[in-house]
């Protein structure tokens, strides 16, 4: 595809919609300049020492889990997989937003989320780096990891599941990678090496991009490639780590709807998360000419969509079964209905779906603050619908729960649990920190090229 | 510093308080009523091999203690060197295993009843252990298409055999750990001439290869006899049939190695496919680097 | 395979068919129960010893059946993992013997050092639905053959063998827990912390068979006790239980036994309507119930150990 005319067209596309609001384009020196990355102001800094901190904290609750065992969390042997798991599921999910914003919208060729989709890459990369880590921590024997790939078992689902992730991570970065040669070369050129700290982490990444057009014309072509296949990659890991569950005979688990009530979940929130994250880079490095309240429309409906396609999902997967109460799925419903797991229960179908649609339906509500505040609504939601996915099901075996210590009956996770699992969400977020830091989390390039209707043939970049 | 010798202190006090109480708590242990139990079982294999196996345990609050490393001497009829069976040690179950060692055939040919002694250090712990030699014979007959087990029991006296009426006994197939009845009873016993006739009930029961059964008639813990069991083979059964070759199997619970061949089709299908790509993406990638070192491009 | 060796697999071979020679009957003779003939040969020592035989002649006989167990070779995990060829295990549960007395619970956790609080056998006290009358359960391993569990091991750390058996290794085993979420019997527990083993077994070599010493972080459960068929003996549980509720035996052979009883299997199960747990789902149970229909004991009886517990 002949890229100089792709942008043309993109271009003219996008200036349209953007003219409406600001009359003049933007230069690209004061582009460059809004765009480069940013030392952490105070603010910065405390948010980051923050994080730091919560790993820390996590990172010692399992140094105790290494010496003592797993017997530090509150997992026996009936609830064996708790917050962990629900963790790991949740990472999962999130992941599945670069794909989502990246690769759909672009396929589809609706332009205006070229500013979101660093957002979005780099929330998925890290999201899948700390599933992975979050399942080495749920491991009894960590050290015997290797045995996964020495002793492998094609007919594991476990195995599917390393299979599917490590791809998706390769090719997550590389998708987070390709995009971000132009800007390299951007911020190569910006300061003087002297003054630019990361100077010699950039000329590494991306020294060999001079702007050529045969190379333009190459990385386009990945990027293409990489779109088409991040697409079924992604449905893997979800529907994957979707049939770790599904592949049991467990009520609540077994259900053939399961992959796709796992995908449109994850699609959920990892717009919920994009979302968030649009407001917060839009607040705080005060990108509101980037990052405008046309994206906030727009990502907005998208929730709303994704918001009722799980709605859909979620009616499917407790209605009908609800409607049999098979012996063994009763108990298990019946909990989550009206019983001990009620309230969380309906926290998230309200919280985590429906109060969310119900504010990004009407036009005031797409407006960028609801939109946060649904967004974070969405994303607590989705995170206590795991647990619910997780944790009811294991308390409801098709044997009663006899012989055993009263501990075993029931499950709450014990602190390590909690700072573990709060150390690798902050993990995630310390990752997607550092990166916005060292590079820039709007595509400058991009921005630019659509900034600039006259010469784009001038901008060798 | 200071710790450590107050630690050694609290130790030196335990220490002291335990030494107090220890002799109490042994004696109050004694007290208890714990019951010292000796079991000796002859026996005698296809009226050949014999052997004595000694059991020997505690029993306190109806649990069984198995006395381990306990060594034990026993003696045929008298204790005399001369008469020693064994001198051995009981293992970790509490169990020890003795045969009979040949300088003691002219006394064992002596008499056709013989008692059992054991001693435990210089202590006589069982000596009303007797055992009379016996022979128990097992054979097979078909009469009518009726088959039939045919046992016989006879006792030695005075170098003479004589049939042992009222003996009870397991007549059948061996199995795993167990004798299957042949007939429709438990168990049998034998009649005034020392005759079990067993009609054969078990049809078709899986033999080996050939359809071989080992028949054995087994008297067990008989006051006078002990333990005897013979064994004959018959070709009553039909031959075992084995599943077909386990290890052939492809599964989806086999292992590793025998994963199912649709699903390594479907796996190793999308495996190439998706990292052809990505071995592609990056052939395309260092063909941008080797652009990237030819220089800037020109300006237009 | 060298020379001696073959000599050896030969001789114990002949006897094991013949059944009839002195050696075949002194090396399936182990106390009370006799002759279980394993394929393992008996490590034989090659060194004979004379000995009395009843009618006063000397006979000879090697030192090895001398033993109150005969040595059998140790075992490479190759082989633990192959299982005894020719076999396949079955066990009979019968409901109506069963009085909760748990003397297979206790027996289980004495000899394979089960955590305190974890149960490879439950006691479990059913009651199938309001009008129907409760009854004792004792649940094991089901051994399926179908298996669950093994289906979804990652690692080949969970196997089945060809005599039926659903083992664990534990030196594979890398404490994923995926196994404990498909069993849909729940029989499976995991070492949640290092466990607490006497000092001779925790310096042990570690066996599959035995599944002793356990190791933490990894998933433990009923092995059937292998090891024990090995050497001629019925699993624990079974020889622990005075009411002869457990019959174990092998398929193949068509006869179970719990020790003083032997029972053709196909028979048994013909005549008491014996029937597998949750047979819907198509795991294919190893272990049988009979129905708790003419019953040795109230329910009620049992009752006392279960309020111990609680």
């Amino acid at each position: 595809m002949n890229l100089v005319w792709k942008i043309k067209q993109r271009s003219c596309n996008k200036i349209k919609k953007y003219k409406v609001e600001n009359n003049n384009p933007i230069s690209r020196d004061r582009i460059i300049n809004d765009l480069v990355p940013k030392q952490f102001g105070k603010r910065g800094m405390i948010w980051t020492s923050i994080l730091i901190l919560i790993c820390l904290i996590g990172a010692y609750a399992y140094y105790r889990q290494l010496t003592k065992g797993l017997v530090v969390t509150n997992m026996r042997d009936y609830v064996s997989w708790g917050i962990y798991i629900s963790n790991f599921v949740f990472f999962v999910a999130i992941s599945l937003v670069g794909s989502l914003i990246t690769a759909i919208l672009r396929l589809a060729d609706v332009h205006w989320s070229t500013p979101l989709t660093r957002i979005a890459e780099i929330i998925a990369v890290s999201a899948i780096v700390f599933a992975s880590l979050i399942i080495i921590v749920d491991m009894g024997r960590p050290e015997r990891f290797m045995n996964l790939f020495l002793h492998g078992r094609l007919q594991s689902p476990i195995i599917w599941d390393v299979t599917v992730i490590t791809t998706y991570f390769f090719i997550s970065l590389f998708l987070l990678y390709l995009p971000l040669l132009p800007d390299l070369k951007i911020l190569i050129a910006h300061r003087k090496p002297s003054v630019n700290k990361f100077h010699k982490l950039y000329v590494f990444l991306g020294s060999f991009w001079k702007g050529h057009k045969e190379q333009f014309r190459l990385n386009d072509k990945s990027i293409n490639i990489l779109c088409v296949m991040i697409i079924p990659v992604a449905f893997c890991i979800h529907t994957v780590t979707s049939w770790l569950f599904a592949t049991t005979y467990r009520p609540g688990w077994d259900s053939t709807n399961f992959g796709a009530y796992f995908i449109s979940g994850a699609f959920l929130v990892g717009a919920g998360a994009v979302v968030v994250a649009m407001y917060v880079f839009r607040r705080y490095y005060k990108l509101e000419k980037y990052i405008t309240e046309f994206h906030f429309e727009k990502m907005g409906k998208i929730v709303v969509m994704l918001g009722l396609l799980y709605l859909y999902f979620n009616i499917n997967e407790y209605l009908i079964p609800a409607f049999k109460m098979k012996k063994a799925e009763e108990e298990h419903l019946r909990e989550l209905f009206s019983g001990s797991y009620s309230i969380m229960f309906w926290f998230a179908i309200f919280v985590g779906m429906l109060i969310p649609i119900f504010i990004l339906i009407t036009k005031k509500g797409r407006k960028p603050l609801p939109m946060f505040i649904a967004g974070i609504m969405v994303v607590v939601g989705a995170w206590f619908k795991r647990y619910l996915i997780v944790t009811p099901t294991l308390l409801h075996p098709f044997l009663p729960m006899q012989n055993v210590p009263e501990s075993y009956k029931h499950y709450f996770p014990s602190w390590e649990e909690w700072a573990i699992a709060m150390g690798s969400l902050a993990g995630a977020l310390l990752v997607i920190t550092f990166f916005v830091r060292i590079l820039p989390i709007i595509p400058i390039y991009e921005t630019i090229i659509e900034q600039n209707e006259e010469s784009q043939k001038d901008i060798a970049v | 510093m200071k710790k450590a010798k107050k630690t050694l202190r609290y130790n030196l006090l335990l220490v002291l308080v335990i030494s107090i109480f220890l002799p109490t708590l042994v004696n109050a242990q004694a007290a208890s009523n714990e019951t010292a139990i000796l079991k000796l079982h002859y026996f005698n294999i296809n009226n050949n091999v014999q052997y004595l196996l000694l059991e020997s345990s505690t029993k306190k609050n109806k649990v069984f203690t198995p006395q381990k490393n306990i060594l034990y001497k026993v003696y045929l009829d008298t204790v005399s060197n001369s008469n020693l069976i064994s001198s051995i040690k009981t293992n970790d179950a509490g169990k020890a295993k003795m045969f009979f060692p040949p300088y003691l055939k002219s006394h064992w040919d002596k008499s056709s009843t013989h008692m059992f002694i054991v001693m435990k250090g210089d202590e006589e712990v069982l000596t009303d252990y007797y055992i009379t030699k016996a022979r128990l014979e097992i054979d097979t007959t078909t009469i009518d298409e009726i088959k039939n087990i045919t046992v016989k029991v006879s006792k030695e006296d005075n170098g003479k055999l004589f049939p042992v009426p009222d003996v009870e006994m397991k007549v059948g197939i061996q199995r795993l750990v167990g004798v299957l009845s042949g007939g429709d009873e438990e168990t049998y016993t034998s009649d005034s001439s020392g005759v079990v006739t067993v009609p054969f009930t078990k049809i078709n029961m899986p033999g080996d290869s050939l359809g071989n059964l080992i028949l054995v008639a087994k008297i067990e813990d008989n006051e006078t006899l002990g333990n005897i069991t013979v064994e004959k083979k018959a070709k009553w059964g039909v031959p075992m049939v084995l599943s077909e070759d386990f290890f052939s199997k492809r599964e989806l619970w086999s292992t590793r190695f025998r994963s199912p061949y649709w699903l390594l089709f479907m796996a190793y299908a999308i495996i190439i496919g998706v990292y052809s790509t990505l071995i592609y993406l990056i052939v395309q990638l260092v063909k941008t680097i080797k652009i990237g070192k030819q220089g800037p491009p020109p300006l237009v | 395979m060298s020379e001696s060796n073959k000599d050896h697999h030969n001789s114990r071979r002949n006897f094991l068919i013949g059944g009839i020679s002195s050696a075949a009957a002194l090396a399936g003779c182990l106390d009370n129960n006799h002759s279980f003939k394993t394929d393992e040969p008996v490590q034989l020592t090659g060194e004979k010893v004379k000995l009395l035989s009843v009618d006063g002649d000397i006979i000879e006989i090697d030192r090895a059946f001398l033993k109150p167990v005969p040595d059998l070779p140790s075992l490479t995990n190759d082989e633990e993992r192959k299982g005894i060829a020719g076999k396949k295990f079955v066990m009979v549960i019968d409901l109506a013997r069963c009085k909760n007395l748990r003397k297979c619970q206790s027996a289980c956790n004495h000899m394979h050092q089960i955590h305190p609080g974890q149960n490879w056998i439950k006691v479990l006290g059913m009651e199938d639905s309001i009008h129907s009358a409760p009854y004792w359960q004792p649940t094991t391993c089901m051994h399926c053959d179908e298996p669950p569990c093994v289906k979804v091991c990652p690692v080949d750390a969970t196997f089945k063998r060809q005599d039926g058996i659903v083992l664990i290794d534990s030196d594979r085993c890398i404490g994923c827990r995926f196994c404990m979420a498909a069993c849909p019997y729940s029989t499976r527990v995991f070492n949640w912390e290092e466990p607490q083993l006497e000092e001779k077994v925790a310096e042990q070599h570690y066996s599959c068979e035995t599944s002793m010493p356990q190791k933490k972080g990894t998933v433990g459960k009923c092995d059937f006790c292998p090891d024990m068929s090995r050497k001629g003996e019925l699993p624990h549980c079974v020889q622990a239980c005075p009411n002869g509720v457990f019959m174990f035996g092998d398929l193949n052979e068509d006869s179970v036994t719990n020790g003083s009883e032997t029972f053709r299997f196909s028979d048994l199960i013909k005549e008491k309507a014996g029937y597998r747990l949750m047979e819907d789902l198509g795991t294919k149970p190893s272990v049988y119930y009979l129905p708790p229909v003419n019953r040795n004991f109230p329910y009620e009886s049992g009752l006392e150990n279960q309020t111990k517990e609680l």
